[in-house]
């Protein structure tokens, strides 16, 4: 019986890899949490020395500093592991309890901080002299440790739990959010004094903006020096005309192409072998590379390519457009019920007939939301992608504003556009969005 | 030469969790027959019949079917050979969203020309053919319904109508009935049993219950953790078999 509960016991304790490498994830968390909070304090210091202490110089950290900058947080680090339920170990949902399962006294964990320095210093003979049950070396000297709660929550003692505020947890977790405040604020350059003493100066934009002139909602503005500029739609309607079919081509195409690539980036459709391993990694590399570059930086890259104007944008919403509807069509892919596939290869369908009949039924609803979706986000896109060139409505827009202190009224003529893209792009929401609703 | 599933020292090791699942298993299948695999879930019965038609590749052993070595087939004879072979599943694996026509005729994907196939163009033949198979399982009128608008037994009953549109020699069913309640456990079977007797469509079927086994069974083998344990004729086991089955903690569960 004895030997039946101590086995029991020794399976509890963490296995050798699983529990050294939990401990160490641990452990590097509250390390990566302690450095946050020295750089904040070093960037407040900075700061402040810079502006308030010393007019002039710049508080750096000196050579000698780094190390007690390093060894003072894996200090931090270490105290945090001994003496309270630090938030990496709550990550992890690690406690240290002492041998028989109860809370360690304050001795019991002063030991197992100060044997900890021992087991650092001489880290690689601490792994490899770690014994079965995987005690390090403080861990044996203090009678302590460090055990998976949800192995020991029989176990464990019983205590009634503190307010929140009052754990360790809570208090390390109010330090940091407050610090993150207080840094950000000064990063951001936050000044409520500009926001508040500045806002009368807006006032006759304000005005302007509600008093929208739609002259040149259709007829041609003469302003416009439409000879010169080629690429400025002739009135607000062609301009956003040209948006509107911007995203639809864009949808389109980037939907086609995306279409067949969703399959070689699902993991169910390209089998196991190493060959549809490749495929599959270089499928989601590219979604997930090119998703990441916004499509108004790839209207530079168009813009250059092809010249500024409308088809620069279509190119620049087409490619994000593959990317982003490649990774959403392929997640879906991958999601779908296995068994009418299988039932289809047990009568004998062919690959091809398998994905005809098995997978696409499945997935059409979603994929037409997901494309619908997407025309709205490429509708929102093709409103501001002339901001790098792209074309569109927005090309108005940017070049109302230039003209303001030139032309009198335009801020009203921006008003304009403003108001006529507003409208469009709430109506296809709520369209897009009935349309959604009724696929599904 | 009335042997006409022959299954030579069949075995699977599933690479991922290295588990054995089926150990050097031998048996042979009788035109006609009606053979009931029974065993604890886990004991290899759904492996089994995928590795009969490499929905499952074996890792060794062979597979003969009606003298063709299964096992050794190309991809595209096996796509022949598994036109002979109807399955049906236990969570029925219909296309949800579509008709019910539409997942019969899938039965027969087998059969048409692949180039039709895309464009969704079945011969009239086929489409006359799924309608008296529909027919057969009673279910006619609900041919235009979305499949999961039908209750459990009516799209086991689809399933069952898509198996027949293989026009099968072989008829597999894994656990056909483990999602149905009693009553339409039986009249799942029962179309089984029609089947079987009289189309002469030989049936495997694996079922979790020992009474719907000796009911509708002429045969029965016994899995435990991937190796036959019993053979033989249904009124064959005994409680000592049973427990050597099921296990000593087994209770007898009747499925009337
Ligand atoms: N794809 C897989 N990968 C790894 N192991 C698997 C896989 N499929 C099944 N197994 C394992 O193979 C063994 C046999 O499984 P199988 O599904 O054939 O049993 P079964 O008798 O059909 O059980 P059930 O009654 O639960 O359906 C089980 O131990 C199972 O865990
Ligand atoms: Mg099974």
């Amino acid at each position: 019986m004895a030997t039946k509960q101590s086995t029991l016991r020794s399976v509890k304790r963490l296995n050798r890899f699983g529990a050294l490498k939990t401990r160490f994830g641990a452990f590097f968390v509250d390390w990566a949490l302690w450095g946050y909070v020295a750089y904040e304090i070093v960037y407040l210091l900075n700061r402040y020395w810079y502006t308030e202490i010393h007019f002039y110089g710049r508080l750096t950290v000196p050579a000698w500093g780094w190390p007690i900058v390093i060894i003072g947080t894996l200090e931090l680090a270490a105290i945090s592991h001994a003496f309270a339920n630090s938030i990496g170990l709550s990550l992890f949902g690690l406690t240290v309890l002492s041998q028989d399962y109860k809370y360690p006294t304050g001795i019991q964990r002063l030991r197992r901080y100060l044997w900890w320095h021992v087991s650092l210093l001489s880290l690689p003979i601490t792994l490899f002299s770690s014994d079965r049950k995987n005690k390090l070396l403080h861990d044996r000297m203090s009678d302590t440790g460090m055990f998976r709660i949800k192995d020991v929550k029989d176990e464990m003692p019983v205590t009634t739990p503190h307010a929140w505020y009052k754990t360790y947890r809570g208090m390390t977790g109010i330090l940091l959010i407050a610090l993150t405040i207080w840094v950000g604020w000064l990063v951001t350059q936050i000044s409520l004094s500009a926001l508040i003493d500045r806002a009368p100066k807006t006032a006759y934009m304000w005005k302007a903006l509600v008093t929208p002139d739609f002259t040149h909602m259709f007829a041609l503005d003469p302003e416009l020096a439409v000879n010169a500029n080629p690429d400025l739609p002739a009135s607000i309607f062609a301009g956003l005309l040209q948006s509107l079919f911007m995203a639809l081509l864009a949808t389109a195409l980037g939907g086609v192409v995306a279409f067949p690539l969703s399959f070689l980036g699902a993991r169910n459709m390209m089998g196991y072998s190493p060959m549809g391993w490749v495929v599959y990694w270089l499928m989601r590399g590219f979604f997930n590379i090119v998703r990441s570059i916004e499509s108004l930086l790839w209207g530079i890259v168009f813009a250059i390519w092809v010249g500024f104007g409308p088809f620069a944008g279509v190119l620049a919403l087409s490619v994000h457009t593959i990317a982003a509807l490649g990774k959403l069509y392929s997640e879906q892919v991958e999601g779908i019920d296995p068994g009418p596939l299988e039932a289809i290869r047990a009568a004998g369908g062919n690959r091809l007939q398998v994905i005809l009949y098995g997978v696409i039924p499945q997935i059409v609803p979603s994929f037409l939301a997901f494309t619908l979706y997407r025309w709205d986000i490429n509708l929102r896109m093709a409103t501001v992608i002339s901001l790098v060139g792209g074309g569109g409505i927005g090309r108005l827009l940017f070049y109302y504003k230039g003209q303001v202190g030139r032309l009198d009224n335009a801020w009203n003529q921006v008003a304009a556009v403003i108001a006529v893209i507003v409208v469009v792009v709430w109506f296809l929401d709520y369209l897009s969005g009935r349309v959604r609703e009724k696929i599904n | 030469m009335d042997e006409q599933l022959v299954i030579e020292h069949l075995s699977k090791v599933y690479e991922r969790g290295e588990v054995l699942a089926l150990n050097d298993v031998s048996f042979t299948v009788k035109k006609g027959e009606f053979l009931v695999v029974i065993g604890l879930s886990g004991s290899g019965k759904s492996t089994l019949l995928r590795c009969i038609n490499r929905l499952i590749e074996p890792t060794a052993g062979k597979v003969f079917f009606e003298g063709v070595d299964v096992t050794a087939a190309s991809s595209r004879e096996l796509l022949r050979i598994r036109r002979k072979m109807g399955m049906i599943f236990q969570q029925f694996n219909l296309v949800k969203r579509s008709s019910v026509l539409t997942n019969v005729l899938a039965g027969r994907l087998g059969y048409v020309n692949p180039w039709l196939s895309v464009i969704h163009k079945f011969p009239r033949e086929d489409i006359e053919l799924a309608f008296k198979n529909l027919d057969r399982v009673a279910i006619r009128d609900q041919a235009y319904k979305r499949a999961d608008e039908l209750s459990g037994g009516q799209q086991q009953r689809v399933g069952i109508a898509r198996a027949l549109m293989q026009e099968p020699d072989l008829l597999m069913a894994d656990e056909p009935v483990s999602a149905l309640d009693p009553a339409t456990s039986h009249s799942v079977m029962k179309y089984l049993e029609q089947m079987n007797q009289e189309d002469g469509v030989t049936v495997i079927t694996s079922l979790h219950f020992l009474s719907l086994a000796r009911r509708y069974g002429t045969r029965i083998l016994a899995l435990k953790d991937g190796e036959i344990v019993f053979e033989g004729l249904p009124s064959e086991i005994d409680e000592a078999r049973f427990k050597e089955i099921y296990g000593d903690e087994a209770e007898h569960v009747e499925v009337s």
